[in-house]
């Protein structure tokens, strides 16, 4: 599970869901829940919060172009490489932390990914967790 | 109603400690007493009971004294009208299934209903046989019409469920709720099984160092409600298989057996029996057609 803590910096309501952007130093995340500010006390603007991702659903990209439909997509360097025979398992550095993906064998021998590769790493809106800072 | 307050000094592996509860418990309700052992569980039901007396305090059931320590009232065990049900069920060895039954009977009122228990908790063809030739499962089943059998006010219920295996428990809970729906009788389970306490009970008291720390809604007291996941359920891990760089757990969470594919960061700190909550986001699960 990847952890990551920031700062709400917006929140957009509906009648029953958000979207919430969180500043992790610098970067913009958005996270969807089917909460608004009344309903859940962690949705403050200004507040800190935790997001929790599974690493499965971590993608990675090497040299992409073009337009993508993930708002979640940031800057990360290759740091280790643990293949097994039907996942790979790809850890991170991203700013001063390790963000951990989970991918098929196939995709990481396909993008050709190696120990220092500069790639990014997506995830979708509706897989981040939101949760009060922990 | 069930009012209770006493206070009662146990020996725990600890030393002293002070057992100090003060609870009410609406007629016919399923609550369970939920703890780690030498919280003080046992004790509580051994007092309720009249199996154990307490220093001071107060205990009325439906309206009648059981215990009063100012006004020296101690009801024995006879004349409680309470059915007990603990883990290691304490049938008579040299009885039959049967016989046990028309011992626990007392009076003749009850001889009468033995033959709709048997038939409606599984037993029947294993009437005649002594406990040694059932299954533990099929043992606690006796056990639990032979508590309930005299129509008690109170059925109690120590970790019944603890020494059996998972097919087992999972069977005999399904069977509890049964009983507990057609005999509406107040029932206090003690249990330190997370999955138990959800599956089984309205509410929950949790006892820790010989106090109530918490009590609510299974809900209410176990679940991190700061979480964003809306598909939050509690299970315990039976199996956990690597395979590559993941690991596939194996989950029983209520009656449904489930897997779930973990990382090994995931699963730091986790064996089998540990109780956890899974959790999906509201948009991930798949609704498939209606049963």
């Amino acid at each position: 599970m990847n952890k990551l803590t920031g700062q709400v910096t917006l929140i957009e309501s509906s009648e029953h869901m958000s979207i919430v952007d969180i500043d992790v130093d610098g970067d913009i995340f958005s996270a969807i829940v089917l909460e608004t500010p009344a309903s859940a006390a962690y949705l403050k603007q200004g507040g800190r919060v935790t997001m929790l991702f599974k690493e499965t659903e971590v993608s990675i990209g090497k040299n992409l172009s073009g337009l993508v439909s993930l708002r979640n997509r940031f800057k990360g360097t290759i740091k280790l490489l643990e293949k097994s025979d039907i996942l790979t398992k790809v850890i991170l550095d991203y700013k001063t932390k390790e963000i951990i993906s989970i991918i098929t064998t196939r995709s990481a021998q396909k993008l050709g990914l190696i120990i220092g590769d500069a790639v990014e790493w997506l995830v979708k809106t509706n897989e981040v967790f939101l949760l009060k800072e922990r | 109603m069930i009012k209770l307050r006493f206070k009662k000094e146990m020996q725990t592996p600890r030393g002293k400690e002070l057992l100090d509860l003060d609870l009410s418990i609406p007629s016919g309700e399923f609550i369970t007493v939920f703890g780690e052992s030498g919280a003080g569980k046992t004790t509580f039901l051994r007092i309720l009971a009249g199996l154990t007396q307490p220093q001071e305090g107060f205990i009325e059931v439906d309206g009648e004294i059981w215990f009063d320590s100012l006004n020296r009232i101690n009801r024995p065990v006879q004349q409680r009208k309470i059915g007990v049900v603990f883990q290691e069920n304490n049938l008579f060895p040299h009885m039959t299934v049967r016989e046990n039954l028309e011992y626990s009977c007392g009076d003749k009122s009850a001889l009468g209903t033995i033959d709709e228990w048997i038939i409606a908790m599984g037993l029947k063809g294993l009437e005649s046989q002594k406990p040694d030739k059932i299954s533990g499962g099929q043992k606690q089943r006796v056990a639990l019409i032979r508590a309930l059998i005299r129509q008690p006010k109170v059925l109690l219920l120590d970790e019944p469920l603890s020494d059996l295996d998972m097919h087992s428990r999972l069977n005999l809970q399904d069977e509890i709720i049964k009983v507990y729906q057609k005999t509406r009788t107040t029932t206090i389970l003690v249990s330190h099984d997370l999955s138990e306490v959800f599956k089984l009970s309205k509410k929950v008291f949790v006892i820790d160092h010989g106090k109530i720390t918490k009590s609510g809604s299974p809900q209410e007291v176990f679940v991190n409600n700061d979480v964003s996941g809306k598909f939050k359920f509690t299970g315990e891990i039976i199996e956990i298989h690597k395979d590559g760089v993941i690991n596939i757990l194996t989950l029983s969470i209520g009656n449904n057996v489930t897997k779930v594919a973990a990382s090994d960061e995931e699963i730091a700190g986790l064996t089998i029996g540990s109780k956890v909550i899974i959790a999906a986001k509201a948009f991930n699960p798949l609704i498939l057609s209606r049963l």
